[in-house]
């Protein structure tokens, strides 16, 4: 086994993971480059009996989280982090953009712990185990987390059948 | 919508993100036919997913930035934040001896790896004026004790001064996967050479080995349980000549 050639093989989906986490195509590439660097690193640190994607995942997630933290310090604010407040939250999608640009922004609405959370799921098919072992926390919290991110979601997008440009009563 | 439920129906999740199978999953296949609610909360999270693939599937089409290549085959193991002073205390824990760690060893040949790792130290150190050394040759006998215990082997510091070489200090490297050890000398001109020592955990030894890069020529081979590499910017013959005299201080 090669440790650098599995992981070249999940480039792209580090990528793919990525992009959807930060929604921005340089800050994603950033985000790949520091977990390549910190995975070649911290090799000795993987278990081979688990899943190579799920570990690189836990390796990105984190530089990612840590990323937040420090933007939080720093009195940046990417996202919203309490979607009780729905008209901060549910901001009208512009019209004319098409139902994927309304996904991601959607997407990107929502708050961290629920996007990473419905990013692992939904579009990296990650069992809840690996996404509880991913995120650090219980399965229960993944499951209710999902929920969440899965009714704003449908509230923000609706079902995507016409734009949706549903406001807030 | 935004608070949960505390009657969600948890089950439902689990069945649209297939993590229910056999007879359960029979059972709400069964429910979900009778149950045009709960089906159409299924669907509609299946569509979630079905977007999300769509918008976001097309980046795993996209060739790979060369800036992530580079990445990959660049190695940045030389520093000396806390995890990888930590991964060098995994390691002893671990044992150095464990073969799944072997397992993860990259497949080039690691005399020359070492070299390459032990080069890039160089430059990165040598450069450095205050912090040269994580442990100076004052402090020697704690130095060689300490080091010898994360290489996992007795190691000596060899003495240069017949070369006008004066021993400066050492420190911990984190190479790549494994721990390496750092020997810097200065002569009196301030030019300055690095040993670099690490444990050889292939069973191969080699003759002394000599390779170049930018100004540094390394000396390096593989022996016994170590591997060693010299480094300096210097010429072929005077590096050589250094690498036996490191040579037979490991000998003794």
């Amino acid at each position: 086994m090669n440790f650098r050639t599995d992981l070249t093989a999940e480039l792209p989906y580090l990528r793919r993971f990525a992009r959807a986490l930060t929604g921005d195509p340089a800050l994603a590439d950033d985000l790949v480059q520091d977990c390549v660097e910190r995975a070649l690193v911290k090799s000795h640190l993987y278990d081979p009996t688990r899943p190579l994607r799920a570990w690189l995942y836990t390796v990105l997630r984190n530089i990612h989280v840590s990323g937040l933290r420090r933007e939080r310090r720093a009195g940046i604010v990417k996202t919203v982090d309490d979607l009780s407040d729905p008209e901060v939250m549910l901001k009208p999608t512009q019209e004319g953009e098409t139902l994927l640009l309304q996904v991601a922004s959607a997407l990107d609405r929502l708050p961290d712990q629920q996007r990473e959370v419905m990013i692992l799921v939904a579009l990296e098919d990650m069992s809840y185990r690996d996404v509880a072992e991913i995120t650090g926390v219980p399965v229960g919290t993944v499951m209710s987390r999902l929920s969440r991110a899965r009714g704003a979601l449908r509230e923000l997008i609706g079902e995507g059948a016409k734009p949706s440009l549903r406001r807030v009563k | 919508m935004t608070e949960p439920n505390h009657n969600e129906d948890w089950s439902l999740h689990a069945y649209a993100d297939g993590e229910i199978a056999g007879s359960e999953g029979r059972a709400l296949d069964e429910r979900l036919a009778e149950d045009p609610e709960a089906r159409a909360k299924v669907e509609a999270w299946r569509r979630q997913k079905a977007w999300l693939k769509e918008a976001f599937d097309p980046v795993l089409d996209e060739p790979v930035p060369a800036q992530i290549k580079a990445a990959l085959r660049h190695r940045r193991g030389f520093t000396l934040s806390p995890w990888a002073i930590a991964a060098a205390l995994a390691l002893l824990i671990i044992g150095a001896g464990a073969g799944w760690f072997a397992n993860l060893q990259m497949s080039a040949p690691q005399a020359k790896q070492f070299a390459d790792l032990a080069i890039e130290a160089h430059e990165i150190y040598t450069h450095e004026n205050r912090h040269a050394v994580e442990v100076a040759a004052s402090d020697g006998d704690h130095l060689t004790t300490w080091l010898s215990k994360r290489i996992g082997q007795k190691l000596v510091v060899p003495d240069l001064t017949a070369r006008g070489y004066t021993f400066m200090g050492g420190r911990l490297l984190a190479a790549g996967a494994q721990p390496a050890a750092q020997l810097m000398y200065e002569d009196q001109a301030k030019r300055r050479i690095t040993i670099f020592v690490a444990a050889n955990q292939t069973n191969k030894e080699t003759a002394f080995l000599v390779t170049q890069k930018d100004n540094v020529t390394a000396c390096y081979w593989l022996d016994g349980p170590l591997g060693f590499v010299i480094a300096g910017e210097t010429g072929r013959e005077d590096i050589v000549s250094l690498a036996h005299l490191v040579y037979q201080s490991f000998e003794m």
